[in-house]
């Protein structure tokens, strides 16, 4: 089988020669720490899908479906270990040039409606043309070949996530009581956006298998949005998305949720939207088969492994690829460290997790060479 | 629950007549001073703080506002408007907790706890009620995330503790040095990333070598859990903003 056969027949419950081995990469420190414990220089968060082994995620057919242009960048103060700058999606940031992660933001340009229709709305005019690239024709002949061995994909955007950032948790959080009609207002806005850009991508040819979203709505202890806007605002507005997929050929749509899920699951399948990525284990304890048992096989699932149990060791490794094996062997469920691998866990016990699941879920059937084990022998 | 009851108790959120059908009510009586009662010399208005309390549930914040304004020209005490937003505050604390608000109705309960306290304050001060306790919070060295302290930082406020910010990245020596400053009854240290967790253990080991007998430590972020918060020797972990308030009053109480 391809990987696009195998993503495929998994997240459909089909039969299938074993399960996709992926991964959603590493921390920005966790490569350069492995250097010094084996990792050669010439691996990187680009190609170490390959030194491992991994199946890809797909190609996915990337168009400008978010601010188009987005915002002129600027250093604001420059330290050793710090830069303050204004990013592309128009906030002052702090950031450490030491440690990546997600920035302290000070400000946000997005702050009312005035802020809305003087700097958004016209970096969000669906019909842009620069909202396709160039080389559509070459990219969907590309795509579109029998040759094609990965999934394709296509983004359809975001409909909180990206409103969040441009207005910060706060000012979204206060927005949705002081502005309703606003903050709905932008939802549609780039609601458009996404039914326009597929749309056009559709209409010039494209046979995708696939669609991701990018929300990053939850954290730790349940969502940034309260649940009952989340259902009137965003939900029907999910479902003209997907479908639009469906209408498409694309039956399969995962969303980038984060943290704790659970009261959002519901509306993200009644609106079509029936893979979360990555379910999250070690921000909340999430359990991949207690979800299987309460949503049943609508719901797909991604992520899961608790990524912790990386840097205890073979042993507690090994118990957890154990305990998601069942639900592996059910199908519909494809475990990775469920967010990203930190650079405490040792390149050891990585190399351990590999080839263990190489054997366990992948069986050993028609897997990718794996060079990181090859050299380690 | 009778008035006195509830004074007492703390839990005022009514305050009804002391003779039904008068407009006698305890605050014609008494008043609350800093934990103890004393005479009032002059006679108040019967005030209803029940709308003042729900103005802060609901995160109405010019309602707040205006309730603040009415119940101080009623006459109401000023440590008594305070216990009313105090138990708006608690009380949204306790929704999140049951998933019935989330973080917007946190937010703008704040917000409208905050516009209160912009009237209510200056006549604390005056009163000479200044908050029980006070609390230094910062996300620890190395770590620039800053939503769930200023959850935390804002849910203390609402609990009346005079909450000293020391924002982000803040390295060790720093909060012990506003600990002492500000003689500290709390230090709360916060981490989103698993790799300044490290720091948090740093923090605690200096706060502790700095010898602050009287300062309790709180630790909290998403990776943090009550074993690691044992194991580095926090005083308390709360798994979000609202479980710290009851964290918090558990360690003054102690």
């Amino acid at each position: 089988m391809t990987e696009r056969q195998r993503f495929l027949a998994t997240m459909r419950y089909e039969p299938r020669d074993r399960c996709p081995i992926m991964d959603f990469n590493f921390w920005d420190e966790t490569l350069p720490a492995w250097r010094s414990q084996g990792l050669p220089d010439h691996v990187r968060q680009g190609n170490s899908d390959d030194w491992f082994g991994m199946d890809s995620m797909g190609e996915t057919a990337w168009v400008h479906n978010g601010l188009l242009p987005r915002f002129p960048v600027e250093v604001i103060r420059e330290t050793d270990t710090e830069l303050e700058m204004i990013d592309d999606e128009g906030r002052r940031i702090r950031k450490s040039k030491v440690q990546e992660s997600i920035p302290m933001y000070l400000d946000h340009l997005l702050q009312d409606r005035e802020s809305w229709e003087r700097h958004f709305l016209p970096r969000l005019r669906a019909d842009d043309p620069a909202r396709l690239p160039e080389d559509l024709d070459q990219t969907i002949a590309r795509l579109n070949s029998p040759e094609q061995e990965r999934l394709v994909t296509v983004h359809a955007g975001s409909l909180f996530g990206w409103i969040r950032d441009w207005m910060g948790v706060e000012g979204v959080g206060y927005l949705v009581y002081d502005d309703p009609e606003l903050f709905e207002e932008m939802v549609e806005t780039v609601c458009q956006v996404q039914e326009t850009v597929l749309g056009r991508l559709f209409e010039a040819g494209l046979k995708a298998d696939a669609a991701q979203m990018w929300e990053d709505m939850c954290y730790s202890g349940g969502p940034l949005l309260t649940p009952s806007v989340f259902q009137a605002v965003l939900v029907p507005r999910y479902r003209r998305i997907a479908d639009l997929l469906r209408r498409n050929g694309v039956d399969l749509i995962w969303i980038d949720c984060d943290g704790r899920i659970d009261l959002l699951v519901t509306g993200w399948l009644e609106a079509g939207i029936n893979i979360m990525f990555p379910l999250e284990v070690g921000t909340w304890n999430a359990d991949p088969a207690a979800f299987r048992r309460e949503y049943g096989r609508d719901l797909r699932l991604m992520g899961g492994f608790d990524k912790r149990v990386l840097e205890a060791g073979p042993a507690a490794i090994d118990a957890e690829i154990d305990r998601l094996t069942p639900l592996v062997e059910e199908g519909g469920f494809i475990p990775f460290p469920d967010h990203r691998v930190p650079p405490d866990v040792p390149y050891g016990h990585f190399l351990h997790y590999v080839r263990r699941v190489r054997e366990v879920w992948g069986l050993g059937l028609n897997l990718k060479p794996c060079p990181a084990l090859e050299s380690a022998t | 629950m009778t008035a006195f009851m509830a004074v007492m108790t703390g839990s005022l959120t009514w305050l009804g007549p002391l003779v039904p059908g008068s407009n006698l009510d305890i605050f014609s009586l008494f008043d609350l001073h800093q934990g103890g009662i004393r005479w009032q010399r002059h006679r108040r208005q019967i005030v209803d703080l029940q709308p003042l309390t729900q103005s802060i549930v609901g995160g109405k914040r010019k309602d707040a506002k205006e309730h603040t304004e009415q119940a101080l020209a009623a006459g109401v005490g000023p440590e008594a408007i305070l216990a009313a937003l105090v138990a708006g505050m608690d009380e949204i604390g306790g929704r999140f907790q049951r998933n019935e608000a989330f973080v917007p109705e946190m937010l703008i309960a704040a917000r409208a706890m905050k516009e209160a306290m912009s009237v209510l304050e200056p006549e604390l001060l005056k009163a000479g009620i200044r908050p029980e306790f006070t609390a230094v919070i910062g996300t620890v060295q190395g770590d620039l995330h800053d939503i769930g302290k200023n959850l935390v930082a804002m849910m203390w406020k609402g609990a009346n503790f005079n909450v000293v910010d020391l924002g982000t990245n803040v390295e060790a020596e720093r909060f012990v040095a506003a600990a002492q400053e500000h003689q500290a009854d709390l230090v709360g240290l916060s981490a989103l990333l698993t790799t300044t967790m490290p720091n948090m253990k740093a923090t605690i080991e200096a706060l502790k070598a700095a010898g602050l007998p009287k300062t309790k430590i709180m630790v909290g972020g998403a990776p943090i859990t009550q074993e690691f918060a044992d194991e580095i020797g926090a005083d308390g972990f709360a798994p979000d903003a609202a479980g710290a308030v009851q964290v918090a009053r558990t360690l003054m109480a102690g």
